[in-house]
Formats: C-alpha cells, structure tokens, sequence
C-alpha cells in the first residue's frame, strides 16, 4: 500500500573543501512515503543542508543509492536532474521570488516552464493563491508582502505543478512568530490534504509540528521517531 | 519552456536595467547607423554613377584618343614591322610622332569590324565667347563636332531646349550648352537661341606672339540642362561648332578624338570594335570604353564603400564585447536567480536562451533604431558632400537603402549580440543550482 516517495540508501557525500575531503553525510538511510509529514532535525553543520540538496535533486550523491519517486537520481544526467526538480516543491528560507515578477507571475513562472498554455497558467496561479490565502494580493510584488506572505506565494509556487512532494528549507526561518504560525497551519492543511512535506530546519519547536522527525547529527542519522 | 515565454522572460531582465541596457543598446545603434549610412551613400554614389554619370559617357561608343597607352606603347616598337598598309602613320614608330588626323574616321566603318556603325572627329580647343552685349565669358571647351553625328551618339543630351540644332549645319551655326545660355541656371541670359556671339582663341603656335583668333555667329540651339558632368558628350558649359567650321577657325586638321559609334554597347561588341580598332591603328591609339570607364569606377566605389562599411563593423564588434560586457554583470547578479529557476525546473538551454533572448531582444532594438539612425545619418552626410564636392557640375547624392542593406543590417546586429551573448549565456546554464542558490 506504502507509496515511497524519497528512498535514500547507505548515501554519502564527500565535499573537498580545497584539498581537504568532508564527509558531510556518512551513510544514510532513510524512506519517505506517499502523504508523510516529514521534518529533519539538526544543527548547523550536521549535514542536513546537504541531505535537502540530494532530496531536492539538486546535488548528486558522492555514493550510496538514492531514488526519487522510484528513480536513483545518481545515475542520471544534468538534464534528467532537471526533469525530477520539476517533481518537487521547493519552499526556501528566503523565499526565493522573483523581485520584478508579482505574485501571480510568480507562481505563472513554474507553470511557464513546465509549458503550460496562457490560459491554463492563469487560471492555475490564480485558484492556487487563493488556496493560500492571497487571493486579493496576486498583482502585489514581492516587496509589496510582508515575510509570511511571501512564503504564502512561495509555497504556492511550489504547488503549481502537483509535486511528488514538497521540500521545504526553514520555511518560517524569516518570519516572524504570529505569521510563522499562519504559514504552519497552512502547511499541516497542505499535508491533511494528502501533500507529502519533507521539512529542514533547526528548530526542535516547528520540528514537532510534523508527523515524524528525523534527527541528524555529523553526516549520519541519529534517530526518526513519530511525533 | 515556450519561445514567447521566453522572450517575455528576456524583456522583463531588459526592463529591470533600463540605463545599462539603453547604453548597451547605443552601442549597436552606432554600429548598425554607420554601417547603414555608409552603404547607402555608396549605393547612392553607384546611381549617381551609373545614372547621371553615363548620360555624358554613352556606353554604346568607343573614344579614340592619340597617343599608346602604356603597355600597348612600349611594345608597340617590337610589334611593328611591316610598315602602314593604309598609310597611317608607320609601325613602330614612337607613338609621339603619330597624328590623328580627323578625315581618319573614314576608314572606321562596319567593313572594319561589323560592332561598328559610324565614326566621327571632334576637335577642341579652350577659349572665351562674347555676347552681343560685349560681356565676355570663359569656354571650356569649344567643340568642333558634326552636329548629327553628334545628336545621333548622344541623343539624350545633344538636344536643344531652345531653337532646332541643324543637322545639316553652315558655318556660323553655334550651339551652346544650358549654362552658358544662362551660366547661373536663373534667368540671367548671357545668350538666347538666335543670338549672336564671337568666339575666340588666343593662338600661341603659329607665331613668336600670341594671336587672337576670332569668328562671329548665331547660336541655333541651347542644349537642355544635362546635370552631371560631362566627359566626351554634351555639356552644359559646352560651345558647339561644325566640325569644318573648326577645322579652319582652330587652323588644324588634327582631331582631339575620334567617336566611334557601335551597333550596341554589349561587352563582346565593345571589345571586338576595340580589337578591330587597335589593328587599324597599329596600337598607336588609346582607346577608352565608356562602359569600361563606368564599370571601373562603380567597382571602385563599391569597394570603397565595403571597406569604409568593414571599419564601421569594427565598431559594431566593440558594441559586441560591450554586450558580453554587460551579460557577463547581469550573470552574477542574476546567480541566485538562476538557481530559484533550475530549482524550478529549468533546463540548462532554456536558461542559455534566457540570456540569448536578451541579447538578441539587444540586436533587435539596437537594429532598427540603427537602420532608422543610419538612414537619417546617410542623408545629412549625402547633402554636405553634394554641397562640398558638386558645386556647379549639377551632380546629384542621394543615399539609398535597398531591402539587402536593411535586412542584412539588421541580421548583422543581432548576429553580432548573440554571438558575443554566447560565453555569458553558457556560463549561466552551467551554474549548479546548489551554488547558485547558495550565492548572495
């Protein structure tokens, strides 16, 4: 019945910080299914940076095998990376948008380049940022939003082309508390709604808010519990 | 991603910057408007040259002049032997000796060569005329010519605007070029068709002291204004007498030229009368074609407006390096950017034609306000060198743009701002996304 979504085996990554190898991550293993709400727990340093960037497809592992919606993405090229990215939602600390771009282009922009039609695209980025609630802040800029806002048309960026699952780096890192929250409400609603979150950040508190917690410490795992 | 897509993606980078990218877009306009300005003077020269040029320089005739050319000259010694059949000259002799007498046209015939119709003699001499008034002016050149032969070599410009030229003319029949009639072209006539004039020479050759030579006549004709200027044909500061009438008032037998008229002025015709010439004449003439004399100048021209325009591309090259210049800025600036959009999922050569799109969005502006810029540059230059360099000989500049200039500018621009978009647009689908996201 288990659908895996993310299934890292004995993976490890070897950074050369000039000549010198780090090992940032040192064999993990991890899975992650179908509709989970996943947060990975660590302080800085810990490898966890480095384990967002393999799940989100954006780095290759240096060894050990790690499949994407059944897919080693060790194996694959540039190009094909590309092609798993389009899979994924990604929420970033810093929110990411484009500054010229308003929110509505925005969230167009992801459609744009999984070439949906005109119409189509509109449409789309509309209903999803009425889904977040920003339904009448859609022809606002980025700087024209406050910081949760902002995460909102992130989020809902990350929603236009129906991911495998979301990625999400300290999403309400840069926010402050009371719109923190309005944003972690809005991603549990997002996960009750059958959307799979995989979740970094280094705070134990919004940690706890997700169904499971990994916790990782110097390159391995050091435990995964339910919450 | 799609093309449209893509290209609005390009603008709004473009609209971002709108200074650096103006400037950059400055430096193809000045390119493309030099290049284009260029070009169209030299087509507008090549007109000129071809149109108002060859008016005075029928290219249906061939021009005989005394004297060898130079290679033909110094063989002419070793070529000879044999001696004159026909009694011109004789073979071998220096060509300095050889004299063309004008009753030669009588022997230039289609029985010489069949690209030949007729022949005739001109004879000049530089000298003044004088209207019934008193008041003297200076003559180029006073032409002895028969005036049918000469209407019908040069019909479009041997024509009269006042009084009838006489084919069959008497001795003190005068005909007088448009500006000599009226010699600032406003109504101010020196002489009107019916007039009488004296004409005169001053004769350094029969004596120890000069001599005033002079005949008096009626002016018959006044040519047409023919523009331009002339080279053997009909000009307008042009003095016409009968070719009889010359040979007495000038005291000679000896023409200045011989025209010879062919059937056509195709290059086989032009070359066959030419060789058939050069026998008849044992090489001591030179000959000129019109149609040679033309052709070499618009080559001429035309080569010199592909240089002039090859270094206005030069300049088009620095604009170039100013739009690798300029991308290569945008691409760190926009690293981040880059990252959010592969994290988004975009392919490596959506990316390269992200930055593509920009600089060819660059060339494309930069083109058309280049052309539109050259266009106007072309005119402003076309009117100062008709100002400086024409004055009185009526030829006319304008610049002209044909539909290859215009779309091989405009390709040229482009060409140039992707071309030089290419390392900058590379590098940016190279980035990795996890350093690019990582960037400040």
């Amino acid at each position: 019945m288990s659908v895996l979504v993310v299934e890292a085996v004995n993976l490890k990554k070897t950074y050369m910080l000039g000549k010198v190898p780090v090992d940032a991550l040192r064999g993990v293993n991890l899975k992650v299914e179908k509709g989970d709400f996943l947060s990975i727990l660590g302080p800085s340093g810990s490898g966890k940076s480095t384990l967002l960037n393999l799940i989100g497809a954006l780095d290759k592992p240096t060894d050990g095998k790690l499949l994407i919606d059944g897919v080693d993405i060790s194996t694959l090229n540039d190009n094909q990376l590309t092609d798993i990215r389009r899979k994924i939602g990604f929420v970033f600390q810093f929110f990411n948008l484009i500054p010229r771009f308003t929110a509505l282009e925005n969230v167009e922009l992801a459609l744009s380049i999984a070439d949906v039609s005109k119409a189509e695209k509109t449409k789309r980025a509309t209903e999803l940022l009425q889904t977040v609630g920003l339904g009448d802040r859609m022809k606002h800029k980025p700087a024209e939003l406050s910081g949760g806002q902002q995460q909102r048309v992130a989020i809902a960026r990350a929603l236009a082309n129906s991911p495998r699952f979301m990625l999400m780096d300290e999403p309400t890192g840069n926010i402050d508390s009371k719109t923190a929250q309005e944003v972690i409400d809005l991603i549990r609603k997002l996960n009750e709604d059958g959307v799979t979150i995989i979740m970094v950040t280094h705070d134990q508190h919004l940690a706890k808010e997700a169904k499971r917690t990994v916790q990782v410490f110097d390159g391995t795992i050091l435990s995964d519990l339910v919450n | 991603m799609k093309t449209r897509d893509i290209f609005s993606y390009s603008f709004s980078a473009i609209k971002l910057r709108k200074l650096r990218a103006s400037l950059t877009i400055l430096g193809v306009v000045i390119g493309i408007a030099a290049i284009v300005a260029l070009l169209s003077i030299t087509q507008g020269m090549t007109y000129t040259i071809q149109n108002q040029l060859s008016q005075g320089l029928a290219t249906d005739t061939l021009i005989v002049t005394p004297g060898s050319s130079g290679g033909l000259g110094g063989d002419g010694g070793g070529f000879g032997g044999g001696g004159g059949g026909n009694g011109i000259g004789s073979a071998g002799a220096p060509s300095s000796n050889f004299v063309l007498y004008a009753n030669y046209t009588d022997g230039i015939n289609s029985t010489l060569s069949p690209s030949i119709q007729s022949a005739f003699a001109i004879i000049t001499q530089g000298g003044y005329i004088q209207n019934a008034g008193g008041s003297t002016r200076t003559v180029n050149t006073i032409t002895g010519v028969d005036f049918a032969s000469y209407a019908n070599a040069y019909g479009t410009t041997f024509k009269a605007a006042q009084g009838t030229i006489p084919l069959d003319a008497s001795d003190d029949e005068i005909v007088v070029g448009a500006r000599v009639a009226d010699p600032r072209l406003n109504g101010t006539t020196f002489v009107a068709a019916g007039g009488s004039v004296t004409l005169s020479w001053v004769n350094f050759t029969s004596q120890l002291s000069a001599i005033n030579e002079t005949m008096t006549g009626t002016v018959t004709a006044v040519l047409d204004g023919i523009g331009g200027f002339s080279f053997v044909g009909p000009s307008d500061t042009g003095v016409y007498i009968p070719l009889q009438t010359a040979e007495r008032f000038f005291g000679t037998d000896q023409a200045s030229m011989i025209i010879v008229k062919l059937v056509n002025s195709d290059n086989a015709t032009v070359a066959a009368a030419e060789k058939a010439l050069n026998t008849y004449f044992q090489n001591q003439v030179t000959i000129i074609s019109p149609s040679a004399v033309i052709g070499l100048l618009t080559t001429i021209i035309n080569i010199l407006g592909l240089f002039v325009s090859g270094i206005a591309a030069i300049s088009l090259l620095v604009a170039g390096i100013g739009i690798m210049n300029i991308m290569i800025v945008s691409l760190i600036e926009r690293t981040r950017e880059i990252g959010i959009l592969k994290a988004l999922g975009m392919k490596s050569r959506t990316v390269l034609g992200l930055f593509l799109g920009e600089s060819f969005i660059i060339g494309l502006i930069g083109g058309i306000l280049g052309i539109i810029a050259g266009w106007a540059l072309g005119r402003v230059v076309a009117v100062v060198v008709e100002r400086l360099f024409s004055v009185g000989s009526g030829l006319t500049l304008t610049p002209i743009l044909t539909p290859l200039v215009v779309f091989g500018a405009l390709a040229f621009g482009i060409g140039v701002s992707v071309i030089f978009a290419l390392y900058p647009a590379w590098r940016a689908s190279k980035l990795k996304p996890v350093d690019a996201l990582r960037y400040e």
